[in-house]
């Protein structure tokens, strides 16, 4: 049995917010969770507790039933990997050498990058549609475009756990459907699985398959989708009166008009 | 990346054009040789003009070479640590602290061959000022060392105007060659070009790790790097890079922030293509920049940090303005 990537007793707080209070739960392979919660609750820094990036007040963080932060980065980086909310290219680069460096983790101290890794690269570039990028400097990449990179370079990474903050940001509604639809079926094959930080329901209610909502002062709530998402739970997660309606695809939601 | 053929050409070209670089330092002088002088005097030392290039003109270049290849590699590693591409080699105060233990030197009459010493403790106290005061604990603050190492280069800056100021008006001349960068007395001391090369070797090895450095610190703990070990690591080594270059040369300018952004345009910033582009380039560029301070206005010799800014600063517009165009 994978216990994947669990939380126990974990208390995480962040400059006078408390963003989870003993918190119990586990991302295993074939999972897709959402992580849903008003602005400035704690998402960003419960993903990166998560990644390694954030001492937690108390608790552990497990992989595999290893507290990670006695593990070291680089086995980490080949395990867990994360999309962060804003990536910023000081230095110029092609946009085929920054899809590369998700290799990094998984080659030696003198090792150079092989044919298999300039295939997994190519293709994760062809998976993001940025195939005829390849060549192009990450500095003259548009808003959207250096997100499908940054997660390109995460596909290439392949890291069991996908940890995301807000991978629709600056995404068309293609690109934000087949990023999403990527992600479900990558978690549906059973050896991967992610946690996406997300604002819009509608992705959370048709891709996810479980929820884990903040709500504030560390209480939190996590389960199977359809058990999570209902009007009353939104409306007192978001502070809004929210109203469902059926559609083919299951239930959606609408914030009622005030 | 660049394909593998390519980057050997490109190595290949750079160690042509230094050995070329050399070759014409030693052939081109305030004494100039004909074709056939400088080859005989290259065979044997004991020829006419021999000891003129083997004992002057040849260890000249090799000093120059050896600096301006520190400085480019040191400038390179600056440039990553504090993720800003104006950072040079001087930025955290290493080449102040040496400034002003050499010309506290000069201005009490040590004797010249104590002077690179005094320039290696300068830096090496400097290095352990911004070292243990901008580590403190907690995350790795690139911008707590910037700011650290900028205010101990300004208080460094303050006492060299000091001893500017009270300095007697015979020291004044050569402490001024010395601030601006001069390799008129330099003589390469052996162990130099082994720190060059064991420190070119340690960053060659790490280069892809650098190369997910430069895309942020965050980014780089999540590709698996431990960056706030390799951060100091970076630190250390460009600190003593720097040092060596200044303890030969003085505060040559320029080298070390022009040669690592020329080949960033030049060959993308791959470290691993670029720190052995920029150190060769490096060395080439100031081999050739002594050899026209020493011949410009020959027989006076000009100080080669005024050469450097006055061949750099054009050259880096020209190629900038280039780059801009090619986008």
């Amino acid at each position: 049995m994978n216990n994947g990537l669990a939380c126990s007793a974990l208390d995480v707080r962040i400059a006078g917010v408390h963003v989870v209070k003993d918190l119990e739960f586990a991302v295993r392979p074939g999972d897709f969770w959402a992580l849903l919660g008003p602005n400035g609750i704690g998402k960003t820094t419960l993903l990166k507790c998560l990644a390694g990036l954030h001492e937690p007040g108390s608790g552990e963080v497990l992989l595999e039933s290893r507290n990670i932060a006695e593990l070291p980065r680089k086995l980490l980086a080949r395990h867990i990997g994360m999309l962060q909310q804003h990536t910023v290219y000081v230095f110029d680069s092609s946009v085929l050498q920054t899809a590369l460096t998700g290799r990094h983790p998984h080659l030696g101290y003198w090792e150079r990058e092989g044919h298999r890794d300039l295939k997994m690269a190519e293709g994760a570039l062809r998976a993001v549609d940025l195939a005829g990028f390849a060549g192009r400097s990450v500095t003259g990449l548009s808003g959207g475009e250096a997100r499908r990179l940054a997660f390109a370079t995460l596909l290439v990474q392949d890291p069991e756990f996908m940890l995301l903050d807000e991978p629709t940001n600056h995404l068309d509604l293609r690109h934000q459907v087949h990023i999403m639809g990527m992600i479900r079926e990558r978690a549906r094959q059973g050896r991967h699985a992610a946690l996406a930080a997300l604002h819009d329901i509608n992705l959370a209610a048709r891709y996810c398959s479980h929820v884990i909502m903040l709500f504030g002062d560390g209480q939190w709530c996590a389960g199977a989708t359809p058990d999570m998402l209902s009007e009353s739970s939104l409306q007192r997660l978001y502070g809004c009166p929210v109203e469902r309606f059926e559609s083919s695809g299951g239930p959606r939601f609408h914030p009622r008009a005030g | 990346m660049m394909p593998t053929a390519q980057r050997r050409l490109l190595f290949l070209l750079l160690a042509l054009l230094s050995a070329a670089s050399v070759a014409i330092a030693a052939a081109i002088g305030s004494v100039p040789l004909g074709w056939d002088q400088w080859w005989a005097a290259l065979l044997d030392s004991g020829s006419e003009f021999g000891e003129l290039v083997w004992r002057l003109r040849l260890p000249r270049a090799a000093a120059a070479w050896t600096v301006g290849a520190l400085l480019s590699l040191s400038g390179c590693l600056m440039q990553v640590l504090l993720r800003n591409p104006l950072a040079d080699p001087y930025i955290l105060g290493v080449s102040g602290g040496a400034s002003f233990a050499t010309l506290l030197g000069m201005s009490a009459g040590a004797a010249a061959a104590l002077l690179p010493a005094l320039a290696w403790a300068g830096a090496l106290f400097s290095i352990l000022i911004v070292f243990g005061l901008a580590r403190g604990e907690g995350p790795w603050s690139g911008t707590r060392l910037l700011l650290t190492g900028v205010v101990t280069a300004s208080g460094w800056a303050a006492l060299i105007s000091l001893l500017l100021t009270l300095g007697s008006d015979g020291s004044l001349r050569g402490m001024l060659f010395w601030l601006i960068g001069d390799l008129s007395y330099a003589r390469l001391p052996s162990w130099a070009p082994a720190i060059l090369l064991v420190i070119f070797a340690l960053c060659f090895g790490m280069a892809r790790s650098l190369n997910v450095l430069a895309m942020g610190e965050t980014t780089a703990r999540l590709l698996g790097e431990p960056t706030r070990k390799l951060l100091w690591v970076v630190y250390l080594l460009a600190s003593v890079l720097t040092a060596t270059a200044v303890s030969i040369a003085g505060n040559i300018g320029f080298v070390g922030l022009i040669v690592p952004h020329l080949m960033r345009l030049l060959v993308g910033s791959d470290h691993r293509v670029l720190l052995p582009a920029a150190a060769m380039f490096g060395g080439l560029f100031l081999v050739l920049s002594d050899t026209l301070a020493r011949t410009v206005l020959a027989p006076r010799q000009l100080p080669v940090g005024v050469v450097t800014a006055l061949l750099g600063v054009p050259l880096f517009l020209l190629l900038l303005n280039r780059a801009r165009v090619k986008q």
